[in-house]
């Protein structure tokens, strides 16, 4: 088997648990754990992409800024999450049922 | 990224970064410069296009690809009213208010980068800058409603990102670079573009679901109805248009659908969008909330503009643009509005309120202008753009989505007409007896975007040259 099926398929089984997290898990918490997996996979792919067409260089720069987007993105999460914690008194995405049409 | 433009990114994110500072001592400061701000950007921009020499020249000596310049143009008179409804519509107490109008203006900055940026990575970051300061401003009044609607927006358009993450790379992969005019090259020549297309789709999937076409409309309505009341007109009218459609629109350019590639992607791109019209249009049909109603009307008109950008012949790209730029004015004419109900009634639901029409004029007057530019009535703008749209397709022999397009356009006057006569005409009810007339500067921006509409739909040849001017320059 080729690096690029190795890293690819091995990327594909990490995006998928990121996924079932999401899909399967009640609580809030666990749904930005299983967020913050898939959003590493899909970095990854970025890094293989950028190794298997010799133009490390240039995917290295992209994810160091991705990185920097990241630490933002989930900092922001939490402070929500934190905030819905406190309003609602608990953090089940199932109970989030208020504004219904 | 377009040097000429780089001057309405950086002041609005300069400004935003003082406005906390000079907000410490003086806290009315804050509205003034974010306001002073945008203003000047408009009159700047207004300089270098409405001159008579610039007029009469068919547009030819605008800079850039001229799509920048008038999404640029939009933005700003969108962030200025909002900014200055919100300056006598916020509570003088709330206690983030100057981080309030900081955020704004980061976010006038971030889609400014996005509308003139030349590559798909610059594209991605400033998509993420504007999604965190939308979820920061959706929970600006820390409601329950809004931190629900914050989350939702935020569970939903984080994986999105993901997977415009991963076309990035298939795009690396495949064409090496990740630079528009790469993208644009390697589709005009002849080689099989099988995973280059595979790149894109996974891209075109991330923005699709960024400004809510129906399969992943679920965030939409909540995000809209939890919102503080102005910023759900941000929302509504700008900022996920930018952040989604207009992305589809460019990558429709670029894949190049109008000389027969990725028919596949167009194909489906035109399904979509002509199932989102109808789903948001029948489903506007029964709400009972105001702001409710309008979110599925706004995933109803960007089905338009996704089915325009699907079909990528010149025409129908001239009418995407179009509808993008009339949809930013009359979403956010309706959004002001319900934000001035809440004020003055204290609620927006449908049922409560009644015969409105007397006692708050001037709201009822400007919401019939811009629902019968929704619904495209003649001569406002909604009309001409919906009528490029429509022609479109008849004319490339889609004659079945023409037609049901025409049809859910009178879908759309129904709901609106329900609407109007519940809010506005009929018997007073008792939230409506003591709700009298918002004040003048809460009116002026509504009135302002409504004589902007009604001046776009009478003025149509010259807007006419210049989005032609536009289509000319994006598809080569």
């Amino acid at each position: 088997m080729s690096t690029f099926a190795t890293e690819w398929y091995l990327i594909a089984i990490i995006m998928f648990t990121g996924f079932y997290c999401m899909l399967v898990s009640r609580s809030i918490v666990r749904q930005l754990v299983g967020l913050e997996i898939v959003s590493k996979g899909a970095m990854l792919t970025l890094i293989s992409a950028g190794a298997l067409t010799n133009n490390l260089v240039m995917a290295q720069a992209l994810l160091i800024t991705m990185i920097v987007i990241e630490v933002v993105v989930v900092a922001a999460g939490l402070a929500l999450l934190v905030k819905n914690f406190r309003v609602n008194g608990s953090a089940d995405m199932w109970k989030l049922n208020g504004l219904k049409g | 990224m377009d040097k000429g433009l780089l001057a309405y990114l950086l002041i609005p994110l300069f400004a935003a970064v003082i406005i906390p500072f000079a907000a410490r001592c003086r806290r009315k400061l804050a509205d003034i410069i974010a306001a002073v701000t945008l203003l000047a950007g408009l009159a700047n921009l207004a300089w270098l296009v409405l001159r008579p020499s610039v007029i009469n020249g068919g547009f030819a000596d605008i800079p850039g690809d001229g799509l920048s310049l008038l999404l640029v143009a939009t933005i700003y008179l969108i962030g200025l009213c909002v900014t200055f409804f919100s300056a006598w519509f916020m509570d003088e107490e709330l206690p983030n208010r100057p981080a309030y109008y900081s955020l704004i203006l980061v976010s006038v900055a971030a889609m400014t980068g996005v509308v003139t940026t030349s590559d798909f990575f610059t594209l991605y970051v400033f998509i993420e800058v504007l999604a965190v300061t939308t979820f920061a401003l959706i929970t600006t009044d820390e409601s329950a409603g809004g931190i629900e609607g914050a989350l939702k927006y935020f569970f939903l358009t984080f994986p999105a990102s993901a997977l415009i993450i991963a076309g990035l790379a298939v795009l690396l992969l495949t064409l090496g670079s990740l630079s528009f005019e790469n993208l644009r090259i390697f589709m005009a020549s002849d080689i099989p573009s099988g995973p280059v297309t595979f790149g894109a789709a996974l891209m075109l999937l991330g923005f699709l679901i960024k400004s809510g076409v129906v399969p992943f409309h679920a965030w939409t309505p909540d995000a809209y109805q939890g919102a503080y009341a102005p910023v759900s007109a941000h929302l509504a009218g700008i900022v996920t248009k930018i952040s989604g459609v207009y992305a589809i629109v460019k990558l429709a350019t670029l894949l190049r659908f109008f000389d027969g590639r990725a028919q596949g992607l167009s194909g489906m791109l035109m399904f979509l969008g002509m199932l989102s019209i109808a789903v948001g249009a029948l489903a506007a049909l029964r709400q009972k909330d105001f702001k409710r109603m309008l979110a599925f009307s706004s995933i109803s008109q960007v089905g338009y503009i996704v089915l325009a950008a699907g079909l990528g012949t010149p025409l129908a790209i001239m009418g995407a643009v179009f509808h993008l730029v009339n949809h930013a004015t009359f979403k956010t004419v309706l959004f002001l509005n319900s934000a001035s109900l809440e004020r003055s009634a204290g609620t927006t639901d449908m049922d409560k309120l009644g015969g409105l029409e007397h006692s708050m004029p001037w709201t009822s007057w400007t919401s019939v202008v811009a629902l019968l530019s929704t619904a495209g009535v003649p001569p406002l703008s909604g009309f001409w753009s919906k009528l490029l749209i429509i022609l479109a397709l008849w004319e490339s022999g889609f004659k079945t989505y023409a037609v049901l397009a025409l049809l859910f356009s009178i879908v759309t006057l129904a709901y609106f007409m329900v609407m109007q006569r519940k809010v506005f005409f009929g018997l007073k009810t008792r939230a409506a007896e003591n709700s009298p007339e918002v004040s003048a500067p809460l009116l002026a921006p509504v009135v302002l975007l409504s004589a902007v509409i009604v001046a776009l739909g009478l003025l149509f040849p010259y807007f006419y040259t210049y989005v032609r001017v536009v289509t000319e320059r994006i598809i080569l």
